[in-house]
């Protein structure tokens, strides 16, 4: 009886999941065969899951003209990614640590700093004028990643984590005559390793995403990620259709518009797409553990 | 809270404002020092640039920057600017997206040295905020540019009679989009000649879309301008979306554009246009595909300017070889109108050392012919090729400084696909033309900001649809009125009509 029940409401879960899976993975198909369909047909007849008049025109126009611009923006975004990840984690995590110590005095002080900067924010313009006027982040590799260092909310998150192990194995420590440099490494990374993942994979994401930084800091191509370079693309191609380069100036030039914005998509969402499913039970865990513990 | 947090909390906030505070300090003395700085070589603007002290100048540039771009930048073009005017100059390129605003801002803002194109709504706009440097003193630093450029455009980005930007650029473009620009290769296919009036444009349609079904009408939402003989009497030239000025009158008066009758007949033109299919069904849309349905061959007809027959030509002869086009006008007897015959204006902005060696500059980049070439094609041998009648023939596909920009009826060059007659008949083209009465008038928004923004909304929800007839103007027209009322349209008209009266009254004088 019971077990009927329970199968009943397993394909019950099965077919709604299956349902919201399909809802979410519309888009990328749409996309992937947007990006492979000609233009004129796209325009005439709107986009469909199978490609449209089937063409490798859009990625040849993409890489035919900036191929080596592309791959340079590739490997300064993976560049980016990486050092990135890995000092802001190494940053949040030596924050959170000091924050979840018992025995410090200034914790509270310290994660009261932090909280302030996610309820109230200077603007944009005293941060770019601390960018590049005081720190001269402008035009140089840190000015990449640096700015992000601390997320906040990752922050409380790894802070939590390290609170949920147990005090004990820290006193043990202490008794044993371990400093905090000791303890943070051998212990709290360690143990914290799930925590670790989750932040790294929403810093990572992060900054693989990101063309606000490049946008703001950053003139020299040969610093230009890969989505700073996708955006800086559409909208010169976007502006070039709009019509008001023709009150501007009056250039003429057919980029395939519609099928070009698909092939970008793929070509940014790709990595992340294959990296996804290997780094997916990192994600679950730690937010279940957090959950239970937290 | 303990004593100490809010102690914290009060140094960091501290610390906080005086880094913005110093900030506007730094961008306030640049205010201040420029104009003051007024260097007594002005009058030796063009000079040999040995006994210039040295200066960096940073030029913003908006699009992408091609490879040659980049080369160019640093070996040929930095060469030539530092012989000429002892300047070390660097190019900076920004997506079009940040034009007018975006980071342009706040590097204006946050008291950087730089320069870059601007337009006049931009240009009070900033003006406005104390961040433009007035260029009057410096004018004369620009003497051979002031020679290839009209003295009306240096008139358009002038403010209170503060010189505010240098205008660049030369070329024909009054009655910009007021003509048709034809297919002439299908009109003469289908046994025509030319097209003169409304009835023939029709005609011409019927006639190839009989022949050639796959191909749109009018690749284009907006016909307002080349359609004006057909449903007024008056001359109107449009200032924004929302005002119009009557060229034919000499008076002050504006017309608020959608509410004339002059609209509901424009609107009743294109609803007809969009049911017989001149305007292709997917154009409400799709704006996009339909120039590049142009551009690719696919349409008969587009809004016409004085340099698109060529320009546009270069494009679609990839997709259609022997494709031709030919302005026409549908009605005779009214005067071509012209803003002026700048491309657009450099203005420098406020924080800058050094404003009258960016005026210098400038004034390179129209000052003759050599420097023109190098700038706008490049090295001649690498970039370009000239033959005996100095037909150009690029070798590279890269764009340098922006032609579209520099475009100067006395250097420009035409590649030798182009017949002698066209480039005859191209630098006559303004020839009869008047400058528009509101050339110049530089409408300030601030009193009306919120209207504006609502108007704007309007605009593209309701007023765009019915003007380019993709609704039916008697259904749509009542809601739409209410919208534009409730915006504040009555507001924003006063307040333009009052600023412009007081301008024309001024001008008059």
């Amino acid at each position: 009886m019971q077990t009927t029940e329970n199968k009943g409401l397993l394909i019950f879960f099965y077919v709604c999941i299956a349902v919201f899976s399909v809802v979410c993975l519309v888009p990328f198909v749409l996309a992937v065969s947007g990006s492979l369909s000609t233009e004129s047909r796209i325009a005439a007849e709107g986009y469909s899951f199978w490609p449209r008049g089937f063409t490798l025109e859009t990625y040849q126009f993409l890489f035919g003209s900036k191929a080596e611009q592309i791959l340079r923006a590739y490997s300064m975004s993976v560049l980016v990614t990486v050092l990135g990840t890995a000092s802001a984690v190494l940053v949040t995590t030596a924050y959170a640590y000091v924050v979840s110590v018992k025995s410090f005095r200034f914790k509270n002080v310290l994660a009261f700093f932090a909280y302030f900067t996610m309820l109230f924010s200077g603007g944009t313009l005293p941060w770019y004028l601390l960018s590049t006027k005081y720190y001269h982040l402008d035009d140089k590799l840190i000015g990449l990643f640096v700015p992000y260092l601390l997320s906040v909310f990752l922050m409380f998150l790894m802070t939590n984590y390290f609170r949920s192990i147990p005090h004990e194995i820290v006193e043990s420590a202490e008794i044993d005559g371990a400093g905090h440099m000791r303890i943070f490494f051998s212990i709290m990374i360690p143990l914290g390793r799930v925590g670790l993942v989750t932040i790294s994979l929403f810093y990572a994401l992060q900054f693989w995403n990101d063309f606000y930084l490049p946008l703001m800091l950053v003139s020299d191509q040969e610093l230009y990620t890969i989505q700073y370079l996708m955006y800086n693309m559409m909208a010169n191609i976007q502006f070039l259709a709009s019509g008001n380069a023709a009150q501007v100036g009056g250039a003429i030039i057919a980029p395939p518009l519609e099928t070009a914005k698909m092939a970008m998509t793929c070509l940014t969402v790709l990595p992340i797409a294959i990296l996804y499913p290997f780094l997916q039970r990192f994600f679950v865990k730690g937010i279940i553990v957090g959950s239970v513990k937290g | 809270m303990t004593k100490k947090g809010w102690f914290s909390l009060l140094l960091a906030t501290s610390f906080l404002l005086s880094a913005c505070s110093q900030g506007n300090n730094e961008s306030a003395n640049g205010n201040n020092s420029s104009p003051g700085s007024a260097s007594p070589s002005a009058e030796n603007g063009t000079e040999a640039g040995s006994d210039l002290a040295p200066a960096k100048l940073k030029i913003v540039l908006y699009g992408d920057e091609s490879n040659r771009m980049k080369e160019l930048a640093k070996t040929e073009f930095y060469d030539v600017v530092k012989e000429e005017i002892n300047a070390e100059v660097e190019f900076q390129f920004l997506p079009w997206t940040e034009y007018a605003g975006g980071k342009t801002d706040l590097m204006l803002s946050t008291g950087e040295d730089f320069a870059t194109y601007t337009d006049s709504n931009y240009m009070v706009k900033s003006v406005a905020k104390g961040l433009y440097t007035d260029l009057t003193p410096y004018v004369d630093a620009a003497a051979d540019l002031g020679k290839n450029v009209d003295e009306a455009s240096f008139k358009a980005f002038q403010l209170g009679g503060k010189q505010y930007a240098i205008p660049v650029g030369n070329k024909p473009n009054s009655a910009e989009f007021y003509s048709v620009l034809v297919r002439q290769d299908l009109l003469e296919e289908v046994g025509m000649t030319e097209v003169t009036s409304l009835t023939q444009l029709e005609e011409f349609y019927d006639k190839t879309h009989a022949a050639h079904p796959e191909l749109v009408g009018f690749a284009g939402t907006d016909a307002r301008r080349m359609l004006l003989y057909d449903y007024t009497d008056k001359n109107l030239y449009w200032q924004n979306e929302f005002i119009a000025l009557d060229e034919a009158a000499q008076d002050d008066q504006i017309i608020s554009w959608f509410e004339s009758e002059d609209f509901k007949n424009y609107a009743n033109l294109m609803r007809g246009w969009y049911d017989k299919g001149i305007i292709p069904k997917y154009a409400a849309t799709n704006t996009p595909q339909l120039q590049s349905d142009w551009n690719s061959g696919k349409a008969m007809i587009w809004s016409g300017t004085a340099a698109r027959p060529f320009e546009g030509a270069a494009t679609i002869s990839q997709a259609v070889p022997d494709a031709k086009l030919v302005n026409y006008f549908l009605g005779e007897g009214r005067p071509k109108i012209s803003r002026g015959t700048y491309s657009s204006a450099f203005f420098v902005s406020a924080a800058a050392k050094d404003p009258e060696r960016y005026v210098m500059f400038f004034n390179l980049l129209q000052k003759n012919q050599e420097l023109y070439d190098l700038f706008a094609y490049g090295i001649e041998g690498t970039d370009f090729t000239l033959d005996e009648n100095g037909r150009l023939t690029k070798l590279t596909t890269d764009a340098l400084i922006p032609d579209w920009l520099l475009m100067n009826k006395n250097f420009m060059r035409f590649d030798n696909t182009v017949p002698d007659d066209f480039i005859a008949e191209y630098k006559a083209w303004d020839d009869g033309a008047i400058i528009s009465k509101g050339a110049g008038f530089n409408f300030d928004n601030t009193p009306v900001k919120n209207e504006e923004t609502k108007l704007n909304g309007v605009f593209t929800e309701y007023m765009a649809p019915i003007g380019s007839g993709f609704v039916d103007y008697e259904t749509a027209y009542p809601k739409a009125l209410e919208r534009l009322k409730s915006a504040g349209i009555d507001k924003y008209i006063a307040e333009y009509q009052k600023q412009f009266s007081e301008w024309y009254a001024g001008k008059q004088q």
